[in-house]
């Protein structure tokens, strides 16, 4: 199929692509619209009022800032790398300004800007991808220098530890895998990562051990209440044992019940995903989705791939999965083609955000990642979720346009 | 593959990024083909576990119905007030807002005028006092859900205009409990107060009149101890491992009379409904069903005109009078009424009557003096006195042992050794006839004291099955007591036991029902039937009825007719003639044979003379005997003045019964 696109005239545009993301957009908004139009109290909100409604408006938008995108040549978009960075990075130590940042489930992670919130984090996502493309775009000699590695590294671990203080630890967490991977695929050696990964590997484990197994009075790191619990969650760890000896009966009590709450969220989410068995119940059957058990607040967003999978079983998960697929593959088919390193790097940069997001949010689903809070992209509800991903994607296809001609 | 190849060849670190996506993509694949294929089983059945509530519907209990289908125990419709807290949630949800910004302004105001106070920023440990904790939320929650109810309620019987009430209690364990199901704020609704309900309800939301299935005894005390009674069934023992999550209110028969003995029957088969309920444990929906099968229909023999007549009569002796009235068709053993006294309201099982009334009733109900729980026809046991001279006559008779028409003379007491025993009847001759009617007991001591009379007496009493039960309510019958050949011969039994044996006493103990299946044998020419009481079990469908057949023989007596003839006439002159004891049951129209009997309680050792048991045992018509009626009262007067005026009104009842021909169309099949 691809050769005979090559045999023509190159396309401008990387049609399977935008079909595959196309795809997707219909399936969230028939999937947010069942989520949040099933219970009663949903459906008495006049339509254009309603949240699948306002997710096509953020399509829209978003479709549109991926054309605007596109009209420039990366080259010239790149330029304003820096200046982007900065700018995210300004807005990312303005959201922790009390009155500033909006207060939400104890985290601060919007700002209010004309009647609109965004969340400064997503796009601190894209203005990393476009810094680190630029910055490592140098000579592949240069990279063989050690500052040079440590300042890219440097790059990522800024707004890093920046939107870890929020918390959001699921932004801030899909950061490691995208910056990395830029920094492996621009041609660094393979030592320097090596070295930083066996070294963050160790300090990861005694950070995770310390945090999770160690004795109260030991403890270094001071977690966030909600990620600690989110941890203990994950790894199964007892509450009432992670407090230590020392508490009394009323507070061990006090802890179980917190601790059969957290559990809950990620126990219906997972008995929405296994409920849907091969064909699930059908759209706007699923009876956690119906009957409320899955959570409120998050099954249009971060829980959606839930409501999927128990309304049309494996066989959508399996489409959902396809779908990523396609973009992933093509988006790296892309890396391959671009005209330069500059191009490359762009690409790998926003398949490794698209995959990690994918992989984290899927993986929570099934329990085989930590809730961490991250958005599907393109299927989950939110404005800033949507245009940034959007906008990724008018990225990979503005490499593509401006490929190598063969 | 398509991906890699389009890879240039020399790019390993984009190769490698490829690796890892894709393996990125197969776990995912993996995970979810585990999750979603292998064990989608497992979340089923946890979606099923938390999400549906399986509901126990009793089924319709079936009806107890007299030989002309009359019921004896139905089914009438009751009429309840029930909230549906689901559509009531949205209210607790807006009062618990009220509640809580109430309580926030509050608590804001008392922290500002602290700030004031302090003439500083509080810090934030301070703050923490002035906080809405979880503990209070959750207060404040169970606070408004009430306060909503309890309004409603108020407003309720304020429409209503009875006083209602629902404590915070009852109501936090039904929402704690069964929120998917309705909760019923007021049962048995009068017609007045549903004529309100109705009127004034529309404005109310959640709030339903709810029609139930309530047993009800249209007869009230009437047949009472043969019907039993119902008790609140609320335990799942019979259930197989407790598979319901609710079950609706329900009522079972325990033990006693036929609601006890036929409860398997007349239960029917329960059905069961499935509740979707939320996550919150409000119904959403119910979804499957499987209607309850209703019981079986329990068809008695009894004709309820005469067991009418029979508990009419037994009440009219005086309160709490102890007693028993059988009436029996002697042509096959079918018991036509059985009535004992005292008796109890079954309808009060079901629906308590006011406070006062059934504190009353359940202390008459507890009263071990009273035997109100006791069958006074089967389980009682009695000394048959003067009656069972039937049974010395008729055996003396077949052995030809005297000549009936011989005068006998009686000094008005009997001279055993030098025992003296009493008489009621005068000082003068007398042949069988006379002797009977006047009950002479000198006379028939004479006669058991013959040669092979009383072997002759305890063989014919075997084969009444005296001592022996009747088989007819399991549970609610006692055996009596009765010589048997080898007692008799036995070095203790001395001529003074003869001597009352003959005159009913000491030896014997017998049940009316028992004195019933005798006179019928001696009625109908020496057949001992086996009492039937149901004649048939049907279902409401087409399903064949099972069918208890009539007219089962049990024994035969082997005695001649001329013995029986003689007896039968010694007995119509005890009813006919103006001297005989039992003159006061006869009936113009009726021609009645009877034998009455007062037989003496011992107690301590002394005659007491305030527990006479009276009886009278007889039947009717002497040519073509068709119906016995046993009366026995204990403490009466004599036979012939408490008993013979209680048959009379029995037989009256007969004759009005057999006065409405359109009732008895073939329904039962008559046996010959």
């Amino acid at each position: 199929m691809f050769n005979a696109i090559k045999n023509e005239r190159p396309s401008r545009i990387d049609y399977v692509q935008l079909a595959a993301v196309l795809c997707l957009m219909l399936i969230s908004v028939a999937f947010v619209f069942s989520a949040t139009t099933v219970n009663d109290a949903g459906s008495t909100i006049a339509w254009y009022k309603q949240t699948y409604f306002k997710q096509i408006i953020w399509f829209v938008i978003g479709l549109g800032g991926a054309g605007i995108v596109c009209l420039v040549d990366y080259h010239t978009l790149t330029r304003w790398a820096i200046v982007a960075y900065v700018c995210s990075i300004f807005f990312l130590i303005l959201v922790l300004v009390p009155g500033i940042g909006t207060m939400v489930y104890g985290a601060r992670r919007w700002i209010r800007l004309a009647g609109f919130q965004f969340q400064p984090s997503e796009f601190a996502k894209l203005a990393l991808i476009l810094a680190l493309a630029h910055f490592l775009s140098r000579p592949v000699d240069e990279l063989r220098q050690r500052h040079i590695f440590w300042k890219s590294i440097g790059l990522m671990v800024l707004p890093f530890l920046l939107i870890m203080k929020e918390p959001d630890l699921g932004s801030a967490l899909v950061l490691i895998p995208t910056g990395f991977a830029l920094i492996y695929a621009a041609g660094t050696p393979r030592r320097y990562l090596v070295q930083l990964i066996v070294v963050g590997g160790l300090i990861g484990s005694v950070f995770l051990a310390d945090v999770l197994l160690a004795p109260p009075k030991y403890r270094v790191i001071k977690l966030q209440e909600y990620q600690m619990k989110r941890l203990l969650v994950y790894f199964g760890r007892d509450y009432a044992a992670y407090a230590g000896p020392n508490v009394s009966e009323a507070e061990r009590q006090r802890l179980r019940e917190r601790e059969l709450n957290d559990r809950y969220n990620v126990q219906q989410a997972l008995i929405a995903v296994g409920s849907g068995g091969m064909m699930g119940q059908g759209w706007r059957q699923g009876q956690q989705n119906a009957l409320g058990f899955l959570p409120q607040a998050g099954k249009h967003n971060d829980f959606i791939f839930s409501v999927i999978a128990e309304e049309k079983g494996f066989i959508g998960s399996v489409t959902v999965l396809t779908l990523y697929s396609v973009i992933l593959f093509t988006g790296i088919r892309i890396a391959g083609q671009a005209r330069d390193r500059l191009g490359k790097l762009l690409a790998v940069g926003v398949v490794t955000l698209i995959f990690s997001h994918v992989f984290i949010n899927i993986g929570m689903n099934i329990r085989i990642m930590p809730v961490t809070g991250v958005p599907l992209p393109l299927l989950s509800y939110g404005g800033c979720s949507v245009i940034g991903s959007l906008i990724a994607i008018g990225m990979l296809q503005n490499v593509y346009m401006y490929r190598k001609a063969y | 593959m398509l991906v890699f190849d389009q890879l240039k060849k020399d790019d390993p670190q984009l190769r490698f990024i490829a690796t890892v996506v894709l393996s990125g993509m197969l776990i995912l694949l993996c995970g979810l083909w585990w999750v979603q294929i292998v064990s989608s089983r497992h979340f089923q059945k946890n979606l099923q576990n938390q999400s549906i509530r399986t509901v126990r519907i009793p089924p319709l209990r079936g009806k107890i119905l007299d030989r002309y289908d009359r019921p004896l125990a139905d089914n009438r419709p009751s009429y309840n007030v029930d909230l549906y807290l689901e559509e009531l949630s949205k209210r607790f949800q807006k009062q618990y807002a009220a509640e809580v910004s109430l309580v926030t302004n509050h608590l804001h105001w008392a922290m500002v005028q602290k700030e004031k106070e302090l003439g500083r920023k509080l810090t934030a440990q301070e703050k923490k006092q002035f906080a809405l904790t979880r503990a209070w939320r959750d207060a404040l929650q169970k606070q408004s859900r009430y306060l909503v109810i309890s309004n409603l309620v108020d407003n309720l019987s304020a429409h209503l205009q009875q006083p209602l009430g629902l404590s915070e209690k009852d109501f936090e364990s039904h929402y704690q409990k069964a929120l998917a199901m309705p909760m019923a704020i007021l049962p048995n609704l009068n017609p007045v107060q549903i004529a309100r309900f109705e009127e004034q309800s529309a404005a109310e939301p959640g709030m339903e009149l709810e029609v139930h299935s309530t047993r009800y005894y249209p007869n009230g005390t009437v047949a009472a101890h043969l019907l039993g009674y119902l008790v609140h069934d609320s335990d799942d023992e019979d259930e197989p491992d407790h598979k319901y999550n609710y079950r609706l209110p329900e009522f079972v028969g325990r033990t006693v009379g036929i609601e006890g003995l036929y409860d398997k029957e007349l239960h029917g088969q329960p059905g069961e409904r499935s509740v979707l309920v939320n996550y919150l444990g409000y119904k959403q929906s119910e979804t499957v069903w499987t209607p309850a099968e209703p019981g079986q229909d329990v068809v008695l023999t009894i004709d309820l005109d005469i067991q009418k007549a029979a508990d009419a009569a037994l009440d009219s002796v005086k309160e709490n009078v102890h007693g028993a009235i059988v009436v029996m068709d002697v042509r096959n053993g079918d018991v036509l009424a059985m009535a004992s006294a005292p008796t109890y309201n079954p309808n009060h099982f079901i629906q308590h009557p006011p406070q006062d009334v059934w504190s009353q009733e359940w202390e008459r109900w507890t009263n071990q003096d009273l035997e109100v729980q006791m069958n006074h026809a089967m389980q009682g046991i009695y000394a048959p006195g003067s009656i069972f001279k039937i049974v010395v006559g008729l055996a003396a008779l077949e052995i030809n042992a005297f000549d009936p028409h011989t005068n006998f003379h009686s000094e008005g007491y009997y001279m055993l050794g030098n025992r003296k025993i009493h008489d009621t009847a005068h000082v003068g001759d007398f042949d069988f006839d006379r002797a009977l009617a006047k009950s002479s007991n000198p006379y028939f001591i004479d006669l058991g004291l013959r040669p092979g009379v009383l072997q002759k007496v305890v063989e014919l009493g075997q084969r009444f099955h005296f001592g022996e039960k009747t088989g007819l309510l399991p549970r609610q019958e006692v055996r009596g007591y009765f010589p048997t050949p080898k007692s008799i011969h036995s070095s203790e039994w001395r001529w003074g036991n003869t001597a009352n044996l003959s005159i009913g006493q000491d030896r014997v103990g017998v049940t009316p029902m028992q004195i019933a299946v005798m006179i019928s044998a001696v009625a109908n020419g020496g057949t001992v039937y086996w009492p039937r009481i149901v004649s048939r079990i049907e279902a409401s469908d087409e399903s064949p009825a099972q069918i208890f057949p009539a007219g089962r023989v049990r024994d035969t007596l082997g005695i001649s007719g001329r013995s029986l003839r003689i007896v039968h006439e010694a007995m119509t002159a005890d009813v006919e003639s103006p001297e005989g004891t039992g003159h006061a049951a006869a009936v113009p129209g009726m021609r009645i044979a009877g034998k009455t009997g007062t037989a003496e309680v011992e107690k301590n050792g002394e005659i007491d003379k305030g527990s006479k048991i009276t009886w009278f045992a007889s039947f009717e018509p002497v040519d073509n005997p068709h119906y016995a009626v046993v009366c026995m009262v204990v403490s009466g007067a004599s036979g012939g003045l408490t008993c013979a005026p209680l048959a009379h009104k029995v037989y009256e009842a007969i004759q009005e019964s057999e006065k409405k021909p359109h009732l008895k169309t073939g329904i039962l099949a008559e046996s010959p």
